[in-house]
C-alpha cells in the first residue's frame, strides 16, 4: 500500500503496519454482530406483532416449553464463532506484541503530564519522531503514576507503569512531514486554528492520571529515513548552538511549553505559583540569601526543577515531578534567564513578545513588519 | 408430623376484593420509628428503593455536569480539570457501589424475595437491617468525603494515583465503600440461607421462578467475591496511611497486584448488576407473555454458570496493563466462554415470546428495551474480548459506550422495568401505563443517542476521562450530550408515572399483569405476614390457570392444589 487507509465510519486513519489486520478482525466482528443483532430484533418485532395479546382474550396454550435440538444447536453455534473471533483475534496480537529484532528504540518516559522520547544520539523532544520504514519499537517507563501511551492511527496502545519496563512497538511506512520549526503544544495549536498540517498522528494518554490527563497529548511525525537523521542530529545539540546570552528566548519559550502546564506567568494561580514576580519573591524568602539553606536565589530555583520536593512552599503540594537528566545546566540557564525577562514576554502564549525581534530580543526597527 | 393449613377452597380474588382497605405491611404500623426499627423485610426494601433511588438522582446530576461540560472542548462549565475529574469519579462510585450493586438485590429483592419464595421474611430479619444501615453509614461516608476534599481516583482507585493524590476524601471514600462492601455481603448471605432453607413445601429448587435463581446466583458471588474488595481496599488504606509498600513501586510495591485484586472483585460484580436483571427480564417476558419460558432449566443452570465463569476472567480488563501475553491469551479464551451462556439466554427469551399471548405493558417495554440494550452490550463485548481489536479500544469511549450498554442499559433499565413490575405489589397502586411506556421509550431512544455515538467515539481514538478533547470528536460529544438531555427527561417522566400513581392512581388489583409467582397471590400490599393464608405452589409458568377479572381489572389463578402438598384437594383442578 501507498497511502494510509482512510477512515472508515468506524475507524481513524490506519498507518501502521498491523492496521489493516486490525482493521480486519474488526469488520469481522462487526458482521457477525450486524447479523445476529438483525435477526434477534427482526424475531423479536415479528413475535410481539405476530402473538399481541388483548386484555380478556383467551391465552394461548399450542407453545412449545423447550426444544432440544434447536437450544443444542444455538449453544454450538456461538461456540464455534467465539472459537473463530478469538483465533483470529490471538493471531494478530501475536504480531502486535512481539517487536521485531531489528527494531529502532526510543526511550519514552512518561510524567504527570507529559511525555519526553528520548533517542539513541542523546536527543530529547516532547513530541515523537520516528523512522519511516522501519519498526520501532517504544521503551515505556514512568516517573510517577500509571499512564497509557495510545496513538490511535497506529492501533497501538500500552500501559506505562511506574517501576517497570513495558514495550510498544509500530512500523509506520508513510511519512508526514515536519512540523514548523518548533513541535507545538497540540493544545495550543488547536486554539490558533491550524490543526490540518501534515497528516501527523494524535498520540494519547489514555490511563487516567489526575488534573492533566487530558493534556497529556502530543504528536506523531514520520520522517523519511534522510531527514529523520538529520533531525536527530539537529536534535540533539539544538541548545548547544545557542550563544548563552540570547539561551532565555531562543530556549526558553520552548522549554515552559512544558512547565506550562502547571506554570502561568499572568500571576492565574495553577497547581504550582504562578512564575509573574517569582524572582523578587523567591530572594525574599525566609531561606534564600548568603549563609541561609539557599545561597541564591537561583540555587533555590536549580534545586526546585532537580529535587522538587527539597523545600515546597506552603500552599503548594509536592506535586511537581523531577527533571534530572532531562534539563541539562544550559537548559535550567535557559528556564533562569526566562524568569527574569518575563517582562518581555506574552504572559499568555509565553513567547517573545510580537514587538521584539526574534533573532535579538531588541525592539523591532519602526515600520518593519511583523 | 404437623399438618400443613390447608389452602382454602375458591377462587382466591376473594380474600382480597373482600378487604378493601385490607390491613399492610404499609399500615401495619404507624410512625417513623416503626420503619426505622422495622425487621420486616418488605419496609426494608421500601427503605432500600427510596435509598437507592435518591442516590441514582445524585449520580444523574453528576453525570449530566459532566455530560454538559463535554459540550465544547475545553472549559465549558467550569474552568478546572480537578473539578471535572471530581464529578465523573463520583459518578462512577456514586452509581456502581450505592446505585447498580444494591438496587435490584437489596431493593426489589428484599421486597420481592422471601413472598415469591413463599416464606414469611428473610432467614435473618436483624441482619437484614443492619445491612440497610451499614449501606447508609456507607452513604454517609461517601458524602462527608466531598466535605474532606473529595476525591479524583476514578472509581477504580488505581494506585498509585489513589494513594498518591492530594485529594483529601480518599480515605473517608476507601472506608465507604469498605463498609458497603460489608452490607452487600450480609443481604447475600441471608438470600442464600433463605432460599436454602425457608422454601415451603411443594417449592422445590426447579419450581422456583427464575428470579429467584438470579438472585440465587448473584448472592453466591456476592458472599465469595465482596471480601477481596474489602481486603485490597484496607490494603490500600494501610498503604496510604502508614506507607507500608504494597502497590506503590516507589515503596517496593506492585501497581499491577492491585488491578488484578480489584478486578478479582469488580469483574464478578459486573454480574452482581447484570444477574438479577437477567432474572428479572425473564419473569416479565415470561408473565407478560403468559406462557411458560422457553427453556426453564438453561436459564436457571446458565444463571449459576455465568456466577462461576465470572471469576475466571478478570484478567480481560488488563490486556495492556504489561500482564504477559499467556495470561491474555489464557484470559481472552476464557472470557469468550461468558458469551455463549448470555447469548443463549437471550435466545431462549425471544423464543418465550413465539406462539406467547404478548401484552405490551409498561414493564414489558422495558423488558424488549432491555433485549435490544443487552444484545448490543453483549455483542460488543466480543470486540472487547479479542485481543487484537481490544488493544486499539481498551480504555476508550468504546468501553465506556460497551459497560453502560451492559450496567445502565441492561441492570438499570432492567432494575426500572422491575420497579413497574412490582410497583403495584409493593404500593398497591396503579401508574398511570400510557405515561409510563411514553417515558420508556423516551428513555430508550435517549440511551441510544448519548451512547451509541460513544461506540463511534472510542473507536475514533477518544481517550476515557478527558476533560478536554481535540475538535474532531465535538460532534460526537453534542450528540451524546443532547441524548442524555433525552434521558433525563425520560426520567423525569417516568417519575412522574410514578409518583403520580399515590395521587389518584387506581387500586391495584392483586394480580395486575396476570403472573403465576407466589407474590401475585397475596394482596397488594401485601399484608404484614405476607399471606393471609397458606399460598400454594404450583408450576409458576403456567398461565392456563390464569384468568381475567373485568370486576377487579386483574386477573385470578384458579390454582389447582399441589397434590404433594395436598393430595385430596388435587381431582378439584378444572375450573
Amino acid at each position: 500500500m501507498d497511502t494510509p487507509t482512510p477512515p472508515t465510519f468506524w475507524m481513524p486513519t490506519g498507518a501502521s503496519t498491523i492496521a489493516p489486520g486490525v482493521d480486519h478482525t474488526l469488520d469481522v466482528i462487526n458482521w457477525i454482530c450486524y447479523f445476529f443483532f438483525a435477526v434477534i430484533l427482526a424475531l423479536m418485532v415479528y413475535f410481539v406483532v405476530k402473538y399481541r395479546h388483548r386484555t380478556g382474550e383467551r391465552f394461548r396454550t399450542d407453545y412449545p416449553h423447550h426444544n432440544t435440538p434447536l437450544e443444542i444447536g444455538w449453544s454450538i453455534l456461538p461456540t464455534i464463532i467465539v472459537i473463530g473471533i478469538f483465533v483470529v483475534g490471538f493471531r494478530s496480537y501475536l504480531d502486535i506484541y512481539t517487536a521485531p529484532k531489528n527494531a529502532f528504540d526510543v526511550k519514552v518516559t512518561a510524567q504527570k503530564w507529559g511525555w519526553t522520547f528520548q533517542y539513541p544520539n542523546g536527543a530529547q523532544s516532547d513530541d515523537l519522531y520516528v523512522p519511516a520504514g522501519q519498526p520501532v519499537r517504544l521503551v515505556l517507563r514512568s516517573s510517577d503514576v500509571l499512564h497509557s501511551l495510545y496513538i490511535p492511527d497506529f492501533r497501538v496502545k500500552r500501559d506505562v507503569v511506574p517501576g517497570r519496563y513495558t514495550y510498544a512497538w509500530f512500523q509506520c511506512d508513510f511519512p508526514t512531514g515536519q512540523p514548523g520549526k518548533e513541535p507545538r503544544n497540540p493544545n495550543a495549536a488547536r486554539v490558533e486554528g491550524d490543526l490540518d498540517e501534515a497528516q501527523r498522528h494524535a498520540l494519547f494518554c489514555t490511563e487516567y492520571c489526575g488534573t492533566g490527563h487530558s493534556k497529556m497529548n502530543r504528536y506523531v511525525y514520520v520522517l523519511d529515513e534522510a531527514s529523520f537523521g538529520e533531525w536527530m542530529q539537529k536534535q540533539s545539540r539544538w541548545i548547544d548552538d545557542i550563544p548563552e546570552d540570547q539561551l532565555w528566548f531562543k530556549a526558553g519559550p520552548k522549554l515552559f511549553a512544558r512547565c506550562s502546564q502547571c506554570h502561568s506567568l499572568d500571576g492565574t494561580d495553577g497547581i504550582g505559583p504562578s512564575w509573574k514576580g517569582i524572582v523578587e519573591r523567591v530572594k525574599a524568602y525566609p531561606f534564600v540569601g548568603e549563609g541561609k539553606r539557599y545561597g541564591t536565589w537561583e540555587d533555590y530555583v536549580r534545586t526546585s526543577i532537580l529535587v522538587p520536593g527539597d523545600y515546597v512552599v506552603p500552599p503548594y503540594a509536592n506535586a511537581m515531578p523531577t527533571f534530572k537528566g532531562q534539563l541539562n545546566d544550559l537548559a535550567i540557564d535557559a528556564v533562569i534567564g526566562y524568569m527574569q525577562h518575563l517582562d518581555q514576554l506574552d504572559p499568555k502564549t509565553g513567547k517573545l513578545l510580537p514587538t521584539l525581534d526574534p533573532e535579538t530580543a531588541q525592539p523591532r526597527a519602526a515600520g518593519a513588519t511583523k | 408430623m404437623t399438618t400443613i393449613p390447608l389452602p382454602s377452597a375458591g377462587p382466591v380474588r376473594d380474600t382480597i376484593e373482600a378487604r378493601p382497605e385490607h390491613d399492610n405491611y404499609l399500615t401495619h404500623t404507624r410512625g417513623v420509628l416503626s420503619w426505622a426499627f422495622t425487621l420486616d423485610h418488605k419496609r426494608i426494601g421500601v427503605m432500600y428503593l427510596w435509598s437507592v433511588l435518591g442516590s441514582f438522582l445524585l449520580g444523574g446530576i453528576f453525570a449530566l455536569l459532566v455530560r454538559t461540560e463535554l459540550l465544547t472542548p475545553g472549559p465549558t462549565i467550569t474552568e478546572s480539570a480537578d473539578t471535572y475529574n471530581q464529578w465523573f469519579t463520583l459518578h462512577g462510585a456514586i452509581m456502581v457501589f450505592l446505585v447498580i450493586i444494591p438496587s435490584i438485590p437489596a431493593a426489589l429483592g428484599n421486597v420481592v424475595l422471601p413472598i415469591m419464595l413463599g416464606a414469611k421474611d428473610v432467614a435473618f430479619p436483624r441482619l437484614n437491617l443492619f445491612s440497610y444501615y451499614l449501606w447508609v453509614t456507607g452513604a454517609v461516608l461517601c458524602i462527608l468525603s466531598l466535605a474532606m476534599g473529595g476525591f479524583d481516583t476514578g472509581w477504580t482507585f488505581y494506585t498509585p494515583y489513589s494513594t498518591t493524590t492530594a485529594a483529601g476524601g480518599v480515605i473517608p471514600v476507601l472506608t465507604a465503600v469498605f463498609i458497603l462492601g460489608f452490607s452487600s455481603i450480609f443481604t447475600g448471605l441471608n438470600f442464600v440461607v433463605t432460599v436454602h432453607k425457608l422454601r415451603p413445601p411443594g417449592m422445590t429448587w426447579f419450581r422456583m421462578p427464575l428470579f429467584l435463581w438470579a438472585l440465587y446466583a448473584t448472592a453466591i458471588i456476592q458472599v465469595l467475591a465482596t471480601p477481596v474488595l474489602g481486603i485490597t481496599l484496607l490494603l490500600l488504606i494501610v498503604e496510604k496511611t502508614v506507607n507500608v509498600g504494597i502497590f506503590n513501586p516507589a515503596m517496593g510495591g506492585d501497581p499491577v497486584l492491585y488491578q488484578h485484586f480489584f478486578w478479582f472483585y469488580s469483574h464478578p460484580a459486573v454480574y452482581i448488576m447484570i444477574l438479577p436483571a437477567m432474572g428479572i427480564i425473564s419473569e416479565i417476558i415470561a408473565i407478560n407473555s403468559h406462557r411458560s419460558i422457553f427453556g426453564y432449566r438453561f436459564i436457571a443452570f446458565s444463571s449459576i454458570a455465568i456466577a462461576m465463569f465470572s471469576f475466571i476472567v478478570w484478567g480481560h480488563h488488563m490486556f495492556t496493563s504489561g500482564q504477559s501475553a499467556l495470561l491474555n491469551t489464557l484470559f481472552s479464551a476464557i472470557s469468550f466462554s461468558v458469551a455463549i451462556p448470555s447469548a443463549v439466554k437471550v435466545f431462549n427469551w425471544v423464543a418465550t415470546l413465539y406462539k406467547g399471548s404478548v401484552s405490551l405493558t409498561t414493564p414489558m417495554w422495558y423488558a424488549l428495551a432491555f433485549l435490544f440494550l443487552f444484545t448490543i452490550g453483549g455483542l460488543t463485548g466480543l470486540h472487547l474480548a479479542t485481543l487484537s481489536t481490544d488493544v486499539h479500544l481498551h480504555d476508550t469511549y468504546f468501553v465506556v459506550a460497551h459497560f453502560h450498554y451492559v450496567m445502565m442499559g441492561s441492570a438499570l433499565i432492567a432494575m426500572i422495568g422491575g420497579v413497574h413490575h412490582w410497583w403495584p405489589k409493593m404500593f398497591g397502586r396503579m401508574y398511570d401505563e400510557r405515561l409510563g411506556t411514553i417515558a420508556c421509550w423516551i428513555i430508550f431512544i435517549g440511551f441510544n443517542v448519548t451512547f451509541f455515538t460513544q461506540f463511534m467515539l472510542g473507536s475514533h481514538g477518544m481517550p476515557r476521562r478527558y476533560y478536554d478533547y481535540q475538535p474532531e470528536f465535538q460532534v460526537y460529544h453534542v450528540i451524546s450530550t443532547v441524548g442524555s438531555y433525552i434521558m433525563a427527561f425520560g426520567f423525569v417522566l417516568t417519575a412522574v408515572s410514578l409518583f403520580g400513581s399515590f395521587f389518584g392512581g387506581r387500586r391495584a388489583p392483586a394480580n395486575p399483569w396476570g403472573g403465576r409467582s407466589l407474590e401475585w397471590q397475596c394482596a397488594s400490599p401485601p399484608p404484614f405476614d405476607n399471606f393471609a393464608k397458606a399460598p400454594r405452589v404450583g408450576d409458576c409458568y403456567d398461565f392456563s390457570v390464569v384468568h381475567w377479572d373485568e370486576k377487579t381489572g386483574g386477573y385470578w389463578v384458579d390454582e389447582p392444589a399441589d397434590p404433594e402438598v395436598n393430595p385430596s384437594a388435587a381431582p378439584k383442578a378444572a375450573h
